[in-house]
C-alpha cells in the first residue's frame, strides 16, 4: 500500500481551527441559553405530580390583624449527625419557643435557616404532617427549600382561637424536632389592640359614663372618684352599635373618647368622641355618640383633655 | 485503500457529507467533546465530595442531581455509543471490502439526531439520574427538564437503532463476495453483535420512555400507584434493554483491542474462531441476566437464581477474549506504542471488573453492593478502564491515518501513567467505600464516618489525577493534529512487516480457523 | 490444535469458580430468606425523606427504631411516594421501598448498640439526608 504518489493530506491549523470555532461556539451558544433560563428548565412539577398533590391540599387563610404585634425569630437549626432537628437551639429552654398570642395579633416571624441542610417555613394547624400550610405563612416550600443562610418573613394573623404549630414543611422535619407551638386565645388580657372598623351587627349598647373630679382638681375618674363604680369596665361585642351618653357635672371642662392608646389622647378610634380638648363639654353638659364597636381588644376611654387620662379619667373599654 | 477523500474539502462540506470516513470523523469529534463535558461534570462531583459538609463546591443537592445525571447520560449515550460508532463506520466499510455503508444518507441522518438529542439533554439538566426510576421520574422530577430528557433519548434510540440497521445491512449483505463471514476482522464481528443487540434491546427502552412521558402527563399510569400501575414494571422494562446495552457499549472497545493488539504484538490472533464465537454467545446470553439490577426490588427467589445463572453464564465468553488477547501477546516481539499500552491496561482493568462483579451477581452480596459506591467502582473500572482505554487506544492507532500526522509519544505516555493510576485510585477506592456501606447518588455524607471521609479524599485525589490524564490527551489531539510531526503513512508506528492498515497475516492461514 | 488446550482449561477454571459462586449464594440465599416463624413485625414506611416505624403493638418511633438484642423482627416495608431502599447497613437489611408492593426483609440483631438506617435508592432532593438510627437493647 506504499505505491501510491497521492499527495497525503495532513490536517492544517486553519482547518483545525475552524473545527474548534464551531465546536466551542455551539458550547457557548448552548451555555448561554442555558443559564438565561437557568430557573426554567425545572421549574414546575409534572401533571402527575400535581394532581397527587392536589388530592392533599385546602387552604387555610388568615385573620384579620387588629391586636398587637409579636416578632418572633424562627431560625432553623440541626445537629451535626443529621438526627437532631430544632427552632433556635437544639435544646434548653430556647429550643422550639412556645408563642402566646391572641386572635387578632400580628405575628411576625423572621425565619432563617442556620443549618447546614434544606428547610422551608410554615404555620399549620394540623397536629401532623407538613401541612397544610395557612396562605402566607410559607417561606420556602418542600420542592423549593431555604438554602443554608437563606431566610425570610412570614407573618400570622388567627382568625380563631386554637393550637397551630409553625414548623417546618419539608417531610419528616417537624416529626424530627422542627414544630414549635402557637397557642391563640379569644383576645381579652392584651394591653393594646389596633382598632380596625368592623360592620355592625345590629347590636345595640348604651353606657352612661359621667365625669367626676375631686374639689382639689386632684383626682380625675369616671362615674366615682373612687371605690367599685370608679372607671367601670364597658364591656361590648364586636360590632354592637354602642350609644353613650356623656354628663359633666364637674366644673370643669372634659371630652370624651375611645382611644387606642390610653397614653394618647389624640389616638380617638371608631368616631367615637364626644367634644374634642379644642372644643369641650362645658361644666354641666351633656352629650351623646354612638358608633360601632370595632375589632375585639381591650382599649381604653379616657377624658381626652391633655393630662386628665393620666390624672385617673381612663377606663377600659372591651370589645369582645 | 483510503481513509480520507482525495482533495481537502471545506468544512462544511466534510460536515453535511455522507461518506461514511466523514460520518466516522462527526461522530468521533462530538464524541470526544462529549466526553471532556462529561468529564468536567465527573471533576466537580468528585472535588465537591472531597468534604463532607455541604456547599463546599456546589451549592445545593438539586444542582448535585442534576450533575450526576448528565454526566451519566452523557458518558453512555453521548461518548460511549458514538465513539464506537464512528471508528465502525471508519473501518467497518473498509474491513468488509464495499465502498460505503449500506446507507450513507441514513448514516447521515442518524449521526445528526446525536447532537440535537445531546443539546435536549444538556438544555434541560434533568435531576432524575440516568435510569430515571418511576415514581420518581414520574411524580417528582420537575418539567420540563424531564420530559426535554425523555425526547433526547427518544431521538438518540432511533439514532441508535438507524445506525444498527446500517452496520448490519453493510457487514452482512454488502461485505465483498469473496470474503467469507467468518474471516470479517473481529472489529466488524463486534459491531455487528451491537447491532444485532441493540434492535433487539432498544425497543423496550424506547416504550418504557413513551410510558413515561403519558405517565408524567397524568394521562397514562403505567408505572403511577396511584393510578393503578407498578414501578417496577419500568424497572423491567428499562434494565431488559440496559443490561444488553452495558455489553453494547463494551464490545466495541474489545473489538477495538482485536485490532490492536495482534497488530501491535506482532503476532497473527490467536483465535479468529473463538473471538467471533465469545461475542455471539455474549451477544445472547447479555438478554439473560437483567434482573441482577433489581434482586432487591421484592422478586421471589426462583426468579432471582434464574438471573444470577444468567449473568454468570455470561463471563467465559468474557474470560475467552482475554485468554485470546494473552494468547497473542504471548511470544510476540511487542511494541509498546501507546496504543498496544492503553489496550494492555484496558485487558487489565476489564479483568478486575469482571471479578468484582462477580460479587454483584451473587444474590446474597448484591444486598452488600447494590446501590452503594461499589457499584460505581465496579461499573466505572468497565466504563473508563475497558471502554475508555480502548477507546483511547484506538484514537491514538487512527490518528496518523485521520490527520496525516503523529501524536506525541511522550505526552500520551504521561496520558497513560494518569490514566492508569487515576483509574485505578479512584474506582478501585469506590469499591471499598461501598463495602463501607456508603450509598450512591448522594450529595453529603457525614462527617463523622471517618473511613468514608478518607475514601472519599483517596478517590477525589485519584479522579484530578486521571483528569490530568484527560487534560493531557486534550493537549495531544488538539495541538498535535494540526502541529504535529508529519506520519510515514505506509506504517506510523514502526511495526514492521506486513502489519499495517489493512491487515493482512503474513501466513493467512493462522487466521481463522 | 494443541494450543487450545489452555483455552479450554481456562474455561473450565472460569466454570467451576462460578458454578462454585452460584450455589453457595443459592444455600446462603435460601438461608437468609426463611423467616423465623417468631419474628416480630416491624411495619416500614418510607417516604421523602424520612423514615417511620411501627411496632407490633402500634407504638410509632420516627426515624429511631428501638429493639431489642436477640429477637428476630421482620421489615415490613411500605412506600409512600417514591421508590427508596431501606437499608442498615451493619446488619446487612437491605430491601428496596416500592410504592403499591409490601417488601419483606429480617434480621436478628445479636450486638447492642446504635447503627444507622439509610437509604440506598435515589428519591430526590435529600436522599442523602435520609438517615435513621437503629438502636438495639439488651433484653431485660
Amino acid at each position: 500500500m506504499s505505491h501510491t504518489d497521492e499527495p497525503i493530506l495532513r490536517t492544517s491549523p486553519a482547518r483545525f481551527g475552524k473545527l474548534m470555532a464551531i465546536l466551542i461556539g455551539i458550547m457557548v451558544v448552548g451555555g448561554v441559553i442555558f443559564f438565561a433560563n437557568y430557573d426554567y428548565w425545572n421549574s414546575y412539577l409534572p401533571t402527575a405530580g400535581k394532581i397527587q398533590e392536589e388530592g392533599t391540599e385546602h387552604k387555610v387563610a388568615q385573620g384579620t390583624a387588629t391586636g398587637k404585634t409579636i416578632e418572633v425569630n424562627a431560625n432553623f437549626v440541626e445537629s451535626s449527625d443529621f438526627k437532631t432537628y430544632a427552632f433556635n437551639a437544639l435544646s434548653g429552654s430556647d429550643r422550639n419557643p412556645e408563642i402566646n398570642a391572641h386572635v387578632g395579633d400580628k405575628i411576625v416571624f423572621h425565619v432563617k435557616n442556620a443549618g447546614k441542610s434544606f428547610h422551608a417555613f410554615g404555620v399549620t394547624a394540623s397536629k401532623e404532617g407538613p401541612g397544610p400550610v395557612i396562605d402566607g405563612t410559607a417561606v420556602g416550600t418542600a420542592d423549593n427549600p431555604l438554602k443554608p443562610g437563606k431566610g425570610g418573613d412570614a407573618t400570622f394573623v388567627a382568625s380563631a382561637p386554637g393550637e397551630y404549630y409553625y414548623i417546618c414543611v419539608v417531610p419528616g422535619h417537624r416529626e424530627l424536632g422542627m414544630e414549635g407551638k402557637i397557642e391563640i386565645t379569644a383576645a381579652g388580657a392584651a394591653t393594646e389592640s389596633t382598632a380596625a372598623e368592623v360592620k355592625p351587627t345590629g347590636n345595640k349598647v348604651e353606657f352612661t359614663m359621667s365625669f367626676e373630679m375631686s374639689n382639689d382638681f386632684k383626682t380625675y375618674a369616671f362615674n366615682a372618684l373612687s371605690g367599685p363604680d370608679s372607671n367601670p369596665d364597658i364591656k361590648v361585642k364586636s360590632g354592637d352599635t354602642v350609644t353613650i351618653h356623656v354628663k359633666n357635672p364637674t366644673k370643669s371642662f372634659h371630652a370624651f373618647g375611645v382611644v387606642s392608646d390610653v397614653d394618647n389622647p389624640q389616638s380617638v378610634i371608631w368616631n367615637s368622641a364626644v367634644a374634642t380638648p379644642d372644643n369641650p363639654l362645658k361644666p354641666g353638659k351633656d352629650g351623646d355618640v354612638t358608633f360601632v364597636a370595632g375589632a375585639p381588644g381591650t382599649y381604653h376611654y379616657i377624658c381626652t383633655v391633655p393630662g386628665h387620662a393620666t390624672l385617673g379619667m381612663q377606663g377600659k373599654f372591651i370589645v369582645q | 485503500m483510503v481513509l480520507e477523500l482525495k482533495k481537502p474539502r471545506p468544512i462544511w462540506q466534510i460536515m453535511f457529507s455522507t461518506h461514511h470516513t466523514d460520518v466516522g470523523l462527526l461522530y468521533l469529534v462530538t464524541g470526544l467533546a462529549f466526553l471532556f463535558m462529561a468529564g468536567v461534570l465527573a471533576m466537580l462531583i468528585r472535588t465537591h465530595l472531597f468534604f463532607p459538609g455541604q456547599n463546599f463546591l456546589i451549592s445545593d443537592s438539586v444542582t448535585f442531581n442534576r450533575i450526576f445525571t448528565v454526566h451519566g447520560l452523557t458518558m453512555l449515550f453521548l461518548f460511549a455509543l458514538p465513539v464506537a460508532n464512528g471508528i465502525g463506520n471508519y473501518l467497518v466499510p473498509i474491513m468488509v471490502r464495499y465502498k460505503d455503508m449500506a446507507y450513507p444518507k441514513l448514516n447521515a441522518i442518524a449521526f445528526w439526531m446525536n447532537p440535537i438529542g445531546g443539546a435536549l439533554l444538556w438544555l434541560g439538566f434533568s435531576d432524575t439520574s440516568w435510569v430515571s426510576y418511576a415514581p420518581y421520574s414520574v411524580l417528582r422530577a420537575p418539567g420540563p427538564a424531564a420530559d426535554m430528557m425523555i425526547f433526547g433519548l427518544k431521538i438518540l434510540g432511533i439514532s441508535s437503532i438507524l445506525s444498527s440497521i446500517n452496520f448490519i445491512v453493510t457487514i452482512l449483505k454488502c461485505k465483498h463476495p469473496d470474503l467469507p463471514l467468518r474471516k470479517v476482522p473481529l472489529f466488524a464481528w463486534s459491531m455487528l453483535t451491537v447491532s444485532l443487540m441493540t434492535l433487539v434491546a432498544m425497543p423496550s427502552y424506547a416504550a418504557a420512555l413513551i410510558m413515561l412521558l403519558t405517565d408524567r402527563l397524568g394521562v397514562s399510569g403505567f408505572f403511577n400507584p396511584t393510578a393503578g400501575g407498578d414501578p417496577i414494571a419500568y424497572l423491567h422494562l428499562f434494565w431488559f434493554t440496559f443490561h444488553p446495552e452495558v455489553y453494547i457499549f463494551l464490545l466495541p472497545a474489545i473489538g477495538m483491542m482485536y485490532e490492536l493488539i495482534p497488530r501491535f504484538a506482532r503476532k497473527p490472533l490467536f483465535s479468529q474462531g473463538s473471538g467471533v464465537f465469545a461475542f455471539v454467545m455474549l451477544g445472547m446470553i447479555g438478554f439473560a441476566s437483567w434482573g441482577h439490577h433489581m434482586y432487591s426490588t421484592g422478586m421471589d427467589f426462583t426468579t432471582k437464581v434464574v438471573f444470577m445463572i444468567g449473568t454468570l453464564a455470561a463471563v467465559p465468553a468474557s474470560g475467552m477474549h482475554v485468554f485470546n488477547f494473552l494468547a497473542t501477546m504471548w511470544g510476540g516481539r511487542i511494541k509498546f506504542a501507546a496504543p498496544m499500552k492503553f489496550a494492555v491496561g484496558g485487558i487489565a482493568l476489564f479483568f478486575s471488573a469482571g471479578a468484582g462483579g462477580v460479587l454483584n451477581s451473587a444474590m446474597p452480596l448484591d444486598f452488600i453492593s447494590h446501590g452503594t459506591y461499589w457499584v460505581v467502582g465496579h461499573m466505572h473500572l468497565f466504563l473508563t478502564g475497558t471502554i475508555a482505554f480502548g477507546f483511547v487506544g484506538m484514537v491514538y492507532y487512527i490518528f496518523p491515518f485521520i490527520t496525516g500526522r503523529m501524536y506525541n509519544e511522550k505526552l500520551a505516555n504521561i496520558h497513560f501513567i494518569m490514566m492508569l493510576w487515576g483509574t485505578v485510585q479512584v474506582f478501585f477506592t469506590q469499591h471499598l467505600l461501598g463495602l463501607e456501606g456508603m450509598p450512591r447518588r448522594v450529595y453529603d455524607y457525614p462527617a463523622e464516618y471517618s473511613s468514608w471521609v478518607e475514601l472519599n479524599q483517596i478517590a477525589t485525589v485519584g479522579a484530578w489525577i486521571l483528569g490530568g490524564g484527560f487534560v493531557a490527551f486534550l493537549i495531544n489531539l488538539l495541538y498535535y493534529s494540526s502541529k504535529g510531526k508529519e506520519a510515514n503513512m505506509d506504517d506510523p508506528f514502526g511495526i514492521g512487516g506486513k502489519y499495517y492498515y489493512p491487515h493482512t497475516a503474513k501466513n493467512p492461514h493462522h487466521v481463522g480457523y | 490444535m494443541g494450543h487450545d488446550t489452555a483455552e479450554w482449561v481456562m474455561v473450565g477454571v472460569i466454570i467451576a469458580i462460578l458454578l462454585y459462586v452460584g450455589v453457595d449464594s443459592w444455600v446462603v440465599q435460601k438461608e437468609v430468606e426463611e423467616v423465623p416463624a417468631d419474628a416480630e413485625t416491624v411495619k416500614v414506611i418510607g417516604q421523602q425523606w424520612f423514615w417511620s416505624f411501627e411496632h407490633q403493638d402500634g407504638t410509632k418511633e420516627v426515624n429511631t427504631l428501638h429493639l431489642k438484642k436477640g429477637h428476630a423482627y421482620n421489615f415490613e416495608i411500605y412506600g409512600k411516594d417514591v421508590m427508596h431502599s431501606f437499608n442498615i447497613p451493619d446488619w446487612v437489611v437491605f430491601e428496596d421501598v416500592v410504592p403499591g408492593h409490601v417488601n419483606h426483609a429480617w434480621f436478628a440483631p445479636d450486638q447492642v448498640g446504635e447503627f444507622p438506617i439509610q437509604c440506598r435508592e435515589y428519591c430526590g432532593l435529600l436522599h442523602y439526608n435520609m438517615r435513621g438510627s437503629l438502636v438495639v437493647e439488651d433484653t431485660p
